[in-house]
């Protein structure tokens, strides 16, 4: 066991959050959010400088995709980077036209990226598959949780199935994906609530010296460093299912936590657009839902756990 | 010990409800959808409390002398029950007659109650509220905001912040320090501002809740009229506890969050997951804390119904519906997912007003603060 990052990944992660700092960032993440608008100039930039080849890479992997998509979050970068880099090299050799978004067969609820994506990596029982997207197939979902939604106007083509057991690759990797994402906002929504809180002064002191205030603060960051471990482990195991469940019921539920406390602690400054919060906090309830949220994560990992073999498709 | 409504009382729900189902457009619903700051909202106010004033059920808890008909806090809670379930077609008006009109009654000179409180019963006229200020939020009692006299008026400098309900307001119930050397709740004084005095200068701040929810508003040497003072000068700060006493239970959101969660156990219905043991479990979670709220709100109202000076119950009430707010919004989210996120479906609408009630109208730390001292007698940090 080593919990270091080597060298490599130490460069990657100085380089991608150089790179993010130049192209993403809570101004540019409000703006878009705003517009209902996709930052197609970030990928443009992840792609030209290779962080969004990683997970197909010869000297890196899956970790290194984490490590690079958890840093697109704590930026809050408007594009789909856990499905560019983390689901999609499971699942095709060659890279897809992105963005990319991710769905399970038969759910017709508003889904991340559908109006601006050009693949969609489709989850159906134990086969997933890969459905090129025509521009204006889906209608957007007007939202105020700062990632465009949309929704399917009409029945999808069927698209070219990726082999047995991409199924339940598919959901492994979606969720280390959800946690690894969730991870970025929760840390970077943190980061900034402590940060106003040591500023923040009440009754003559910070806000943060309250130890009331401490105490709720210090719980969130053992969630957030819960969810990092579990996450990276998932990554380092080659994405085995239980551990990325694992990751991704604790980001889940973690994140119902964090959106309630940051917001909370930030008091009315926290509502406005004009504190930077609502970039990072609002994605949480988007996100912690997805692939059936906390409640599904549960009762997948309890089966995984002890309940022999998994059932095709892994949902309830 | 008695916990079912006299006939009366049920009779009168019933009456309000159908008053409401006859008064209620079926554009309502996407109206409220702009939050109760919107300008569609405060219109609607308008000609929605002046129905209600006609049919004597604005200001009902009122004393007769005031043009009420000296109605119960039983009365009181109904109507906040059955309008807020319905997302509050009074607007901003739910405050003037909670705790403006009331605090009017107390304090106000004889003009100011002929001015005031007609206009209120009559539900033509809309308030806002100045209290908070950039550096006093959870501390109100630290606010900055000057005022001093200068001949008939005062002159008013400062600025108040996250003022909600200001677009359509013509006057702000306003807190100013008139005593510069003075710390703390000494020195304080009310003005009833009107908001077109000259000097007063209003920006919104975007809020992600919605629409003109806050505001800010900046006094550049405002002159207010000095017979718009409330109370005696400095002691204002008693006038604000009295009013904070009324304002706290005022609004039934347990309400609300029961209504929202009775279409999620429905939705999963139609859904075929009532059956989930999983969805029954969260279902009754929920609703466990709507109906802690409810009955601890109805202990306040049976104080006040004694008469009975407020107690720390009113704190507990107010954190109990902020527990229940929170477990129906993450259930809503939860049960339908991404759907509850769209911009336009009712549950979205709920997250959003739902996210606030740890904040606004006193915080719950600040509520906690006052169970643990008042209540649970534990000595100050
Ligand atoms: C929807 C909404 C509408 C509003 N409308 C109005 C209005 O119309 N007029 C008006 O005047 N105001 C209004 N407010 C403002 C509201 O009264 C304040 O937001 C509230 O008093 C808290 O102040 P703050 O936001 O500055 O939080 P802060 O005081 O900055 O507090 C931040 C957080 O720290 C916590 N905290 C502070 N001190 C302590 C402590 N000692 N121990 C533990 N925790 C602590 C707080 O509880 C809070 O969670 C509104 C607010 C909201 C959200």
């Amino acid at each position: 066991m080593d919990f270091e990052l080597d060298a490599d990944q130490r460069a990657i992660v100085e380089a991608v959050d150089a790179l993010l700092v130049r192209h993403a960032g809570a101004r540019r993440a409000a703006e878009l959010a705003q517009s209902g608008g996709y930052d197609h100039a970030l990928d443009d930039a992840l792609e030209a400088s290779g962080f969004a080849q990683v997970a197909r890479g010869e000297e890196t992997g899956l970790l290194e995709a984490v490590l690079i998509t958890e840093a697109i979050a704590r930026s809050a970068g408007v594009v789909s980077a856990g499905a560019a880099l983390i689901v999609a090299p499971a699942l095709c050799a060659e890279p897809l036209p992105g963005p990319i978004a991710l769905a399970e067969r038969g759910d017709a609820r508003p889904l991340r990226f559908a109006a601006q994506a050009r693949s969609l990596l489709l989850a159906e029982g134990d086969e997933a598959r890969w459905i090129a997207i025509e521009d204006g197939s889906a209608e957007p979902v007007d939202n105020r949780f700062a990632l465009p939604m949309g929704r399917w106007r009409s029945a999808l083509p069927e698209g070219q199935p990726l082999g047995a057991g991409s199924g339940e690759r598919m959901r492994a990797h979606w969720r280390l994906a959800l946690a690894a994402e969730l991870l970025g906002y929760m840390e970077a929504a943190l980061d900034l609530t402590v940060g106003y809180l040591k500023e923040r002064h009440q009754f003559g002191r910070p806000i943060g010296s309250f130890q009331a205030v401490q105490h709720r603060l210090a719980l969130c960051s053992v969630l957030v460093e819960g969810t990092r471990w579990l996450s990276y482990e998932a990554a380092a195991k080659g994405a085995d299912p239980q551990a990325c469940t694992t990751a991704a019921a604790h980001a889940a539920d973690s994140a119902r936590q964090l959106f309630r406390e940051t917001h909370q602690l930030s008091g009315a400054m926290g509502f406005t657009r004009e504190h930077d919060l609502h970039v990072w906090s609002m994605r949480l309830p988007l996100l912690r839902v997805e692939l059936g949220g906390a409640s599904q994560h549960r009762r997948s990992l309890a089966r995984e756990r002890w309940g022999g073999a998994p059932k095709p498709g892994g949902g309830t | 010990m008695e916990f079912e409504w006299t006939e009366p009382d049920a009779q009168f729900r019933k009456d309000l409800q159908d008053f409401l189902g006859e008064n209620l457009p079926a554009s309502w619903e996407q109206i409220a959808h702009h939050g109760p700051g919107a300008d569609q909202t405060a219109d609607f106010s308008r000609s929605f409390c002046a129905k209600l004033a006609e049919r004597g059920w604005l200001t009902q808890s009122w004393p007769a002398e005031y043009g009420g008909e000296d109605a119960s806090p039983w009365r009181h809670a109904i109507v906040s029950e059955e309008m807020w379930q319905r997302g509050e077609p009074r607007g901003s008006q739910y405050m003037n007659v909670n705790w403006i009109g009331p605090t009017i009654m107390e304090y106000g000179s004889e003009e100011q109650k002929r001015d005031h409180l007609s206009r209120i019963s009559r539900g033509d006229v809309l308030w806002c509220q100045g209290f908070s200020e950039p550096e006093a939020g959870s501390d109100l009692a630290s606010l900055r905001t000057r005022a001093w006299r200068e001949g008939d008026d005062y002159v008013v400098d400062g600025t108040k912040i996250w003022t909600s309900y200001v677009n359509g307001a013509e006057y702000c119930f306003l807190l100013v320090r008139t005593d510069p050397e003075s710390k703390g709740g000494r020195g304080i004084t009310v003005l009833l501002a009107p908001m077109d005095a000259p000097g007063i200068v209003v920006r919104e701040i975007p809020a992600v809740i919605g629409e003109r929810y806050f505001h800010e508003l900046f006094f550049d040497r405002a002159r207010i009229p000095a017979h718009c003072r409330l109370g005696a000068e400095g002691e204002g700060w008693g006038v604000v506890r009295y009013a904070l006493a009324y304002e706290r239970v005022g609004a039934a959101r347990y309400a609300r969050a029961a209504r929202t969660l009775d279409s999620l156990a429905a939705h999963a219905r139609e859904q075929g997951l009532f059956d989930d043991s999983a969805v029954q479990e969260k279902l009754g979670a929920a609703l466990t804390l709507v109906e802690a709220a409810r009955i601890l709100t109805y202990r306040v109202i049976d104080l006040r119904a004694r008469g009975s000076a407020p107690t720390a119950d009113t704190n507990l009430a107010r954190i109990a519906g902020t527990l229940c707010e929170n477990a129906v919004s993450d259930l809503a989210v939860e049960l339908l997912g991404t759907e509850a996120l769209a911009y336009g479906h009712a549950a979205e609408a709920y997250f959003r007003m739902a996210m606030t009630a740890g904040v606004a109208v006193g915080t719950t730390e600040m509520n906690l603060d006052l169970v643990a001292g008042r209540q649970l007698g534990l000595p100050r940090s």
